[in-house]
């Protein structure tokens, strides 16, 4: 296992013989001070592959950790015990041959990594739901821990709520140089954290790389639609001189820079932030016109739902300016995308288990 | 018509301490491990053992009594101990009686925990003694419930004590049996003070413990 490797998991099986389900995982390792996010479907196993590597299943022989720290890890709804919130805390560390003064020392640097040392004397049991996350998170990094287990650590929080903890947490993972693995359902939980990116669908691990490769060349249109890019568009590979196409039918293409050969029958995966609406600022190549479905503004942003080719794409605009202002359902719009933010996937490929992480 | 007798009085209600306190204890000591058990472990034959225990709970002592004095007669399979008629007899069958209290009652508190509990301290990485510290302090309302309604019961019960303590004067006599006798006697003084001291000492104890449940929830 290599120095920087936290936690490591080879040929993870766990099986559930009541509902059939089998967890299989053949390589996952957790490095040092980088948080991985492990997404997916409910029932893709997620959350058996964490307890897996907290040692709560039976087949967490398959995990081995490395000397330094233990390995601890947060539940979707952390249990608090009875007592105040300091008392919670300091109870992480009984039976360790720590002296009071440290003990007091760890306690007290741990509620002010999570900004909950105000709330020290008060009753665990009258904690909100965020207060009670920070504390289940003081409560894990008094142990300083080798490596961090997160079970949907932005459950139940606010928009407000998530970016704060999210903020703190990030601090306290490259202070202590932590490494985290942290399971979620949600998109854009996972990428307030996450350095890198696991899929899991129907107990595989699909998908593992950095963040940012994942986002942007999922491996199957299935992880395409987990990991946001949700424009998927079936069609055919195609060359015209230099450029190279995606084409959808007669009148419809999208331009791609994938080397794919000829003829090959592809996904075409646009994320919706890389397709443009409004041709006038050189974003892009034209890829046709298209008629508006329907807008939705969160006050954030306006996801817009265009129809194009008989396919529903979708397109993000900043809430507030520009076009994001006057446009309505029924307005037909122009459609451009960049040929380097088109990915496309294999047709008619079924599930294939990741390589490694 | 009999004087209200101090001495008698304070003999009595010790001798009555020496014995449900002795099986309060006992039954905590075998009781606790049980319910802790049968609270947080799914076995085949749980739902059963369950009943069993609830099903004790409701049992009426004065059969508790009947099995006991069964058991500890001369020629039963434990007369040979020769423990009928003394206080030992009347500490072992006060223990079955305050059982099924402590183990029901505890195995209810640790049910009530969060699943998920259990496993948050595994995660922590807390040594197992540690755990069930913790554990026995998460349950302890719960706990200071058994006790109470274990000791309530023992000291108010009068029929398994009279047919295995037999009560005797100055050997197996307690506060319950010492006050059906007096009022059989037609000695309601006596039987009254009797009364008195052990509705108080009921009150007292239960009081104790009530305020020490009202401070640990605070």
């Amino acid at each position: 296992m290599s120095a920087d490797v936290a936690l490591s998991c080879r040929d993870l099986r766990v099986v559930r013989p009541t509902s059939g389900f089998t967890l299989a995982v053949e390589t996952l390792d957790l490095h040092r001070g980088e948080v991985l996010a492990i997404l997916g479907p409910n029932g893709a196993g997620k959350s058996t592959l964490l307890r897996s590597l907290a040692g709560l299943e039976e087949d967490a022989d398959a995990v081995t950790r490395s000397g330094a720290g233990a390995v601890t890890m947060v539940f979707q709804r952390p249990a608090a015990f009875s007592g105040s919130v300091s008392h919670n805390v300091r109870a992480a560390l009984l039976g360790r041959e720590l002296s009071r003064p440290e003990v007091d020392a760890r306690v007290r640097e741990s509620l002010e990594r999570f900004e909950i040392a105000a709330l020290a004397d008060r009753n665990a049991a009258a904690l909100s739901g965020g207060e009670l996350r920070r504390l289940a998170l003081a409560r894990a990094f008094v142990l300083r821990p080798g490596a961090l287990l997160l079970d949907e650590p932005f459950d139940d929080l606010d928009a407000a709520g998530q970016a704060s903890l999210s903020l703190d947490l990030r601090r306290a993972i490259e202070e202590t140089g932590v490494a985290v693995a942290m399971v979620t359902h949600d998109l854009r939980r996972a990428l307030l954290l996450a350095d890198r990116v696991a899929v899991l669908l129907e107990g595989r691990l699909v998908q593992a790389d950095r963040r940012d490769t994942v986002l942007d060349h999922p491996v199957s249109p299935e992880v395409a639609r987990i990991v946001g890019m949700s424009n998927l568009i079936p069609g055919r590979m195609a060359r015209e001189g230099a450029s190279r196409w995606i084409r959808v039918d007669d009148a419809h293409r999208v331009p791609t820079d994938v080397e794919t050969p000829d003829g090959a029958e592809v996904w075409a995966g646009i994320r919706p932030e890389d397709l443009k609406l409004d041709v006038g600022r050189g974003e892009g190549e034209p890829i046709g016109k298209g008629r508006v479905r329907s807008v939705v503004n969160d006050g954030v942003a306006v996801t817009v739902a265009v129809e194009w080719a008989g396919i529903e794409m979708r397109t993000v605009l900043l809430a507030g300016r520009g076009l994001a202002r006057s446009i309505s359902a029924g307005d037909l719009v122009s459609l451009s995308v960049r040929h380097d933010r088109v990915h496309a996937m294999p047709r008619g490929d079924g599930v294939r288990q990741a390589s490694g992480a | 018509m009999r004087e209200i007798d101090a001495a008698l009085i304070l003999e009595i209600t010790l001798r009555t301490l020496a014995v449900c306190l002795p099986a309060l204890g006992a039954a905590l000591l075998i009781g606790l491990p049980l319910g802790i058990a049968l609270g947080r472990r799914r076995f085949r034959g749980r739902g059963a053992v369950v009943s069993l225990v609830n099903a004790g709970m409701g049992a009426p002592p004065v059969v508790v009594g009947l099995a006991g004095a069964l058991l500890l007669w001369r020629s039963g399979p434990l007369g040979a101990l020769g423990l009928m008629y003394t206080p030992g007899a009347m500490v072992l069958t006060q223990i079955v009686i305050a059982l099924p209290f402590v183990v029901g009652i505890t195995l209810a508190a640790v049910g009530a925990l969060d699943e998920d509990w259990e496993m948050q301290v595994r995660t922590l990485g807390i040594p197992a003694r540690w755990r069930l510290w913790l554990l026995l302090r998460e349950i302890r309302l719960g706990l200071l419930a058994a006790v109470i309604a274990a000791l309530g019961g023992i000291l108010s019960e009068v029929g398994a004590v009279m047919m295995v303590g037999g009560n005797l004067e100055g050997e197996t006599r307690v506060l319950t049996t010492a006050i059906m006798m007096f009022t059989q006697m037609g000695e309601f003084e006596v039987a009254l003070g009797l009364a008195a001291v052990l509705v108080g000492l009921t009150l007292l104890l239960a009081g104790l413990l009530t305020a020490v449940q009202q401070g640990g929830r605070a």
